[in-house]
């Protein structure tokens, strides 16, 4: 293997990643249940847009505490004067600077984009549910619309950042970004399921329904993540894919195969299968509160897992 | 945009004195570090934040079973397709005005998401100043007409320097007259502008395989595919998106659990 240097990025990285994820899943599914869902889907909305602008706020503070100078924070977006060679296809517009090729300089334009997004949409249902204003439905059509793509963004980036890198396994693991927006749409998916099994019966007809979408998102993991050690497995150098192997066969193989794999995955497949995702549920939220749990947790160890094997 | 600068290190002619790493600290103002135990001669076992130049000693056994090295000093590749610059998300790393890549202390804000980008692990976070650092071929004086500090008091010429065309001649002949004499494992190492990463701006000519320096045999550019990782991103949200869809889709007939 050559000599490589790792970033030694923290632990609080990894929670950005996921919460950032989580968000991004949110958010999607508040605004489908806006745009596709009934009246009484609202709930939906409501639930995944505030949880979507709660999981914002301490994610991007984690990323700020881990620079080696928290106070140029915005040189992310601007700085006070760049040089014209910094990169392929980079865009310089008075301060501020677009580099198409550094997912961490797109990433930073979308979680701000995406943060504004869901500020407005969670204060148009403050607004409309506290009696100050009526049918702001139209401006949260267009600003959730936007805010979702944002969020498929946020949730992805962080994936295709690390595919980005000379690091041995990340390198190869080119399908990572979709991993990455597969397990955020679950676990948002999962996480408002687990509030919405806590409201009680009248919640129960959209409860069902986002146990099926979570369901398909869990499913859409499962056959990415086959696709991520596919791509590793081809993608050579030698010492790039052994590192896959301190996964599947290593190290990390128990929290992996255990873990990520059939707690977080499998497990929760087959709980909802088992409990009629495909002829309509039928009991109540108790399972819910089981499969949604294991569908954060496995979702959390999938990325936890792959952020620590490229930096072991 | 001035002629391209390049150096050219000719491992085949180092004696592995460091006055290189010596010149690189005194220039640059480079603390000295403790020297650990690396089981050789080699005094620490890559670049650090204070050794932008680093001699290495690769021990190996000669046919008799005598030890014998392979010395080389390494140095930042200043790559014409330089992962680093590509990944840096706030424009402190540049490309000089003559070719070379180089980082503005006063914009870096220390993500390191450039030491993961860098396929030589070049680049290194300085816990003290909390922003990266490298090579930085001594933009200070090649900018006045100097050469940079241990092209200039390397003893054997082992580092060269000058213009990049006319060192990549030099190079050639280098290897010719190697082969010449028998020592057929020579090669060069990024000499090739339409080899690996564009080629190298620190070029060199080793005598053994790369790996066996601890350099990649194929050096890629990390950002090369972006795009098709994102079509196969966008291609996922897509999926999950119409997943979803479908779940929430009204259809009047309560299948979904209940609704209407």
């Amino acid at each position: 293997m050559p000599l490589l240097k790792s970033p030694d990025w923290p632990l609080l990285i990894d929670l950005y990643f996921f919460l950032v994820g989580l968000a991004g899943g949110a958010f999607m599914a508040a605004g489908v249940a806006d745009i596709f869902g009934g009246t009484k889907d609202r709930v939906v909305t409501k639930v995944g847009s505030y949880l979507a602008l709660l999981a914002m706020i301490p994610g991007p503070l984690f990323l700020i505490i881990d620079l080696g100078m928290p106070s140029r924070f915005f040189h992310m977006l601007m700085v006070p004067k760049a040089a014209d060679t910094i990169g392929m296809s980079a865009i310089t517009i008075g301060p501020f600077h677009i580099k198409p090729y550094s997912p961490m300089n797109l990433g930073s334009w979308a979680l701000l984009g995406f943060g504004a997004c869901a500020f407005v949409v969670a204060l148009t249902l403050y607004l409309e549910d506290s009696g100050r204003a009526r049918d702001l439905g139209p401006a949260r059509g267009a600003f959730g619309a936007i805010g979702v793509l944002l969020g498929f963004f946020v949730a992805g980036y962080p994936g295709q950042l690390l595919a980005a890198t000379a690091r041995p396994f990340w390198t190869n693991a080119r399908p990572l970004g979709a991993l990455f927006i597969a397990v955020g749409a679950a676990t948002g998916l999962a996480a408002i399921a687990l509030i919405l099994s806590l409201r009680g019966p009248e919640a129960s007809g959209s409860l069902a329904k986002v146990r099926r979408a979570y369901t398909i998102a869990l499913a859409i993991q499962g056959v990415v993540l086959i696709a991520v050690f596919m791509a590793v497995a081809r993608g050579g150098p030698a010492w790039s894919v052994a590192r896959g192997g301190l996964l599947t066969s290593g190290s990390y193989s128990l929290a992996f195969w255990g873990g990520a794999v059939v707690i977080g995955l499998l497990a929760p497949l087959a709980l909802e299968i088992r409990d009629g995702f495909f002829q309509g549920y039928r009991r109540g939220p108790g399972m819910v509160v089981l499969a949604s749990i294991l569908i954060l947790v496995g979702g959390f160890l999938t990325k936890y897992l792959i952020f620590a094997v490229g930096q072991a | 945009m001035a002629r391209t600068l390049a150096m050219f290190t000719d491992t085949s002619v180092c004696i592995g004195c460091r006055a290189c790493e010596v010149a690189c600290k005194q220039w640059n103002q480079l603390e000295a570090e403790e020297p650990g135990w690396t089981g050789g001669y080699q005094t620490r076992p890559h670049f650090t934040d204070k050794t932008w130049r680093h001699v290495k000693f690769i021990e190996e056994k000669d046919k008799q079973g005598d030890p014998k090295w392979h010395l080389m000093s390494d140095v930042c590749k200043h790559c014409n397709e330089a992962g680093c610059l590509e990944a840096c998300p706030t424009g402190a790393i540049y490309r000089t005005p003559f070719g070379t890549v180089d980082i503005n202390q006063d914009i870096c804000n220390g993500c390191r998401y450039c030491v993961s980008a860098c396929p030589f692990g070049v680049v290194t976070f300085n816990h003290g100043t909390g922003r990266v650092n490298k090579c930085t071929f001594c933009v200070d004086r090649t900018s006045e007409g100097m050469q940079p500090a241990c092209a200039k008091t390397c003893p054997t010429q082992s580092i060269q320097f000058g213009y990049r065309d006319e060192l990549a001649k030099k190079a050639k002949q280098r290897l010719a007259e190697l082969h010449a004499q028998g020592v057929k494992e020579a090669n060069l190492y990024g000499e090739d502008t339409n080899g690996p990463l564009g080629g190298l701006n620190a070029f060199f000519l080793l005598l053994d395989k790369p790996e066996v320096y601890g350099l990649p045999q194929e050096p890629r550019l990390p950002q090369k595919p972006i795009w098709k990782d994102a079509g196969l991103s966008a291609g996922t949200a897509v999926l999950a998106g119409l997943g979803a869809i479908v779940a929430f889709r009204e259809r009047g007939g309560g299948d979904g659990g209940g609704e209407q």
